[in-house]
């Protein structure tokens, strides 16, 4: 079982001069695929230790929805050697803290922990990423717990249930139209095998990325890493997902009537991700529209004509697959959600038309870069950046992005608003009040 | 509303969420530091106006977080004035002697930074945060937000009607609406017992006027701390804090005073009606201050109880029985009272045995003591997790300043390290006995009833 590693080190090629944190991080490819990301962050004793699956709900299919977050719930679950809750005890009884988190494309875990624990988390997560017991009496009473907790989200939360409605009318071809915690139904069905099955193919060193930042020496962490990560053998490569969503032909709607207090206003277009050349100005546009309150939906809409309570829009940037861009607004009492329709739609409108203004423009970014400083402050916060940019093709681009985002001009977002807003391409879900 | 981590990711939510009832800092499990040895968490000083000033210095990330916290809070509103403060709070930013709200956004909003207020049951914050090439600016807009706040009576009007909507949709909420039903049991007859956020009815009441007086009377700089965290050190911290607060004058009168909270006559039961698939139990009642040498058995106890992953509660109602997704307790000091809280959400046909099985988990923490396993690994999460509570600096700063305004000294977290570690089984089962009576506390229920 045991593998020799030869270790392919690969330090950022970034010049040293650049004060950015990629120039720091410790990178490097183990034998069997792992991926390997080290920041040494020497400003408090504790560790960030991530590990990201690129598995999420993109990647199920009709039928067992929610299995990706369903397994997630299990990974603490236990093992051969370390039983059932025993994850959970550890972690805290060492003063750590835990938690993951399942998206549309990844599956994430974290230790938060004192540094000199860093033996125990490594041993761990590399543990659970093989060893998985996935009892089927735990299976069967943490499916309740997923039933519980969709619930809680969706059943009993009119945004939540409201978005999953969205999701479902703009995407008809491809997984992200699904929840992730996926159809009832589907929880209550699925099987310990299909759970087990997905496993195997998902949880295996050439489909996941550790990450960790800390109060340790990267050669030394990588050294620990590579020990006991190492005997894990590849796996097959998981299978591609294919699906790819045909251009939309006509707006679609959805109106629901729920328990709620006020009525909720979604809009959604299809948007490019990362890898086209207008994701960055979405990403501008984005925080223009609903980045704080001098933006325009909050100065507009909340303050000075006090149409809405909340209203926001939000890029898919990070998205593996072109995603959706969304737009929404909450009435005041006594104003309708047509009203807000219209107003959104006037704002979107207005961007194709009428170029924002420079301070607008410098704004935003001002705001983007600060917020790229202010995750600097937090080991957590850094680890996660690092993962999210190594996922869409490598963590360096995290430099690059900041490089584009200064380079966006006014132009540059009229044109993403033309080429990616038009009307008969939008989404729109409407909640309203059960009288 | 969908923010992009509610719509692309599901978390566990193992961890404990913040609620209305809970604090607003991580101090209820929060408190010790990781060496005894190690430096002091802040420089504190008393300026000659009465303003403590605390400062700590990380310069490794070029940004600085500042809390100015006034002694403002919901505990003071007038009995029929509930809502004074937290709109108070909502009006402080929206325009100074300098500037109107909207230009107060955009010029820190142009730099990447924010200015806020928040109003909690005992202060209200500005909190602040700017890249340290901003401070001066950011500096700049909260000491015109704290000393020279014009509270624009159009700003008022708008701050009114957008709380009642909030007030309105929070409505949808279980837990919210648990909460806040819960915390009037739990106060009945203290100022605790009513929302921060009042009711639509008593917010409709307000006045600028009601707004000009609350704030003229109790901002003052006696009883006002500040803390300054981050890329920054002690003297200039001094200096730019001096140079725009020093001279805020004390007035002569003392500051107001409040009345300790009392428990009620009686615990309570309330049901309220919601068409919903699943029902909110909400247990509480009133428990003991950060002051208390109870507090650290109490919140070893909590823990046993339903603090983390490992304890009694998740293991039974949620691990064993897959009756819940989210099942915890929690402790929540404030300055004037605090309490003790057990919360879980459920299928409407399984409240009676969630009841029951809280209930007896209750109970059975005062009758026998906890396993020598559950309580070391409690005290060793308590005591180790602290570093994680204090690895930024808007949450150092967060710390000092609730530090300083319950009177726990900058030594708390040594002094918490140094108490949970001496807390023994016998320790907590007395606490336990003497808190943790099931008849004591009351209970909300939200959800579909018979």
């Amino acid at each position: 079982m045991r593998i020799a590693i030869p270790l392919l080190l690969i330090v950022s090629l970034l010049a040293p001069s650049s004060a950015r944190a990629a120039d720091r991080v410790v990178a490097a490819t183990l034998d069997n695929g792992l991926r390997v990301l080290l920041l040494e962050d020497q400003r408090s004793p504790i560790v960030s230790f991530q590990v990201w699956y690129r598995v999420g709900s993109r990647n199920e299919h009709r039928g067992s929805t929610g299995i990706a977050h369903f397994l997630e719930h299990l990974m603490f679950k236990g093992t051969p050697s370390h039983g059932p809750k025993q994850f959970a005890r550890l972690v805290e009884q060492n003063g750590g803290q835990d938690n993951a988190f399942t998206s549309q494309d990844v599956t994430s875990y974290y230790v938060d922990i004192a540094a000199d624990k860093l033996d125990l988390v490594i041993d761990l997560e590399a543990d659970r990423m093989q060893n998985l017991l996935l009892d089927p009496k735990e299976i069967t009473s943490e499916r309740e717990v997923v039933i519980e907790e969709r619930r809680t989200r969706t059943e009993d939360d009119p945004s939540g249930f409201l978005g999953e409605e969205v999701s479902s009318i703009a995407f008809k071809a491809h997984p992200y139209g699904a929840p992730i915690i996926g159809w009832m139904d589907d929880i209550k069905r699925v099987t310990p095998e299909e759970i087990r099955a997905f496993y195997k193919t998902y949880y295996v060193p050439n489909n996941a990325i550790v990450v960790a930042v800390g109060a340790f020496r990267a050669a030394d962490a990588l050294e620990k890493i590579k020990k006991r990560f190492g005997r894990l053998p590849r796996g097959k490569v998981p299978p591609p997902m294919l699906a790819v969503e045909p251009t939309q032909n006509g707006e679609r709607r959805v109106v629901v009537r729920k328990q709620a207090e006020l009525p909720i206003v979604y809009m959604a277009w299809h948007v490019p991700n990362q890898k086209s050349d207008d994701a960055v100005a979405l990403e501008v546009l984005s925080t223009i529209l609903s980045g704080g309150r001098a933006s325009r939906l909050y100065r507009d809409l909340v303050y000075q004509r006090q149409l809405a309570l909340e209203a926001g829009g939000d890029n898919a940037y990070f998205s593996i697959d072109p995603n959706l861009f969304w737009f929404w607004a909450t009435p005041m009492p006594g104003q309708t959600p047509e009203k807000l329709e219209t107003e959104l739609s006037a704002h979107m409108e207005r961007l194709k038309t009428e170029p924002v203004t420079d301070e607008e423009l410098a704004r935003a970014k001002n705001q983007i870069e600060a917020a790229f400083v202010y995750q600097e402050d937090s080991v957590h916060q850094r680890a996660s950046l690092l993962a999210r940019f190594e996922l869409l093709g490598g963590f360096a681009l995290k430099d690059s992005f900041l490089a584009k985002v200064r380079a966006v001009t006014a132009a540059d977002l009229a044109r993403a608003a033309r080429t990616w807003f038009a009307p008969e391409k939008k989404s729109v879900g409407v909640l309203l009040p059960k009288s | 509303m969908p923010t992009r981590a509610e719509l692309r990711a599901l978390r566990r939510g193992r961890a404990r969420r913040a609620l209305a009832l809970a604090c607003v800092v991580a101090l209820t499990s929060g408190g010790a530091r990781e060496s005894a040895a190690a430096a002091p968490l802040a420089h504190r000083e008393v300026l000659p106006n009465g303003i403590v000033l605390l400062v700590a210095e990380r310069p490794a990330v070029p940004i600085v977080a500042v809390r100015v916290l006034a002694r403002a809070g919901a505990v003071y509103d007038p009995a029929d004035r509930a809502g004074l403060a937290n709109l108070t709070g909502a009006v402080l930013t929206r325009g100074t002697a300098k500037r109107t709200g909207p230009e107060l956004d955009s010029a820190i909003e142009f730099v990447g930074g924010g200015v806020e207020a928040g109003t909690g049951r005992d202060t209200i914050t500005v909190s602040m945060t700017a890249q340290k090439k901003d401070l001066a600016l950011g500096l700049d807009l909260v000491s015109e937000v704290v000393l020279t706040p014009t509270f624009p009576e159009a700003e008022v009007a708008r701050k009114v009607a957008e709380i009642q909507a909030a007030i309105k949709r929070s409505e949808e909420d279980p837990g919210t609406v648990a909460a806040r039903a819960l915390g009037r049991l739990v106060f009945e007859g203290h100022p605790y017992g009513r929302p921060v956020e009042g009711t639509r009815e008593s917010v409709a009441r307000l006045t600028r006027d009601d707004v000009v007086k609350f704030y003229r009377e109790h901002a003052r700089p006696d009883t006002t701390v500040v803390a300054v965290v981050g890329a920054v050190t002690v003297d200039e911290a001094r200096r730019e804090i001096m140079a725009r607060f020093g001279s805020w004058s004390r007035p002569a009168d003392p500051p107001a005073a409040v009345a300790a909270a009392t428990a009620p006559a009686a615990a309570r039961e309330e049901t309220v009606k919601r068409e919903l698939t699943q029902t909110t139990i909400m247990f509480g009642r009133q428990a003991i201050l950060q002051t208390d040498p109870d507090y650290f058995p109490m919140a070893v106890a909590s823990y046993v109880l339903g603090g983390g992953s490992a304890s009694r509660l998740y293991t039974r109602v949620r691990e064993e029985s897959g009756l819940a997704y989210s099942v915890y307790s929690w402790v929540a000091p404030w300055r004037h009272g605090a309490s003790f809280a057990v919360s879980a959400q459920t299928r409407t046909a399984e409240v009676p045995k969630v009841v029951a099985m809280i209930r007896e988990e209750l109970a059975r923490m005062g009758r026998e003591p906890v396993a020598e396993r559950e309580l070391s690994l409690a005290k060793q999460y308590l005591v180790g997790s602290f570093p994680l509570r204090l690895d930024t600096s808007g949450k150092v700063a967060d710390f000092l300043v609730a530090v300083e305004d319950r009177g726990l000294g900058l030594d708390y977290a040594d002094r918490y390290k140094d108490r949970i570690g001496k807390v023994t089984a016998a320790d907590v089962e007395r606490v336990a006995a003497k808190y943790f009576t099931p008849t004591a506390f009351s209970l909300v229920i939200v959800g579909e009833t018979k």
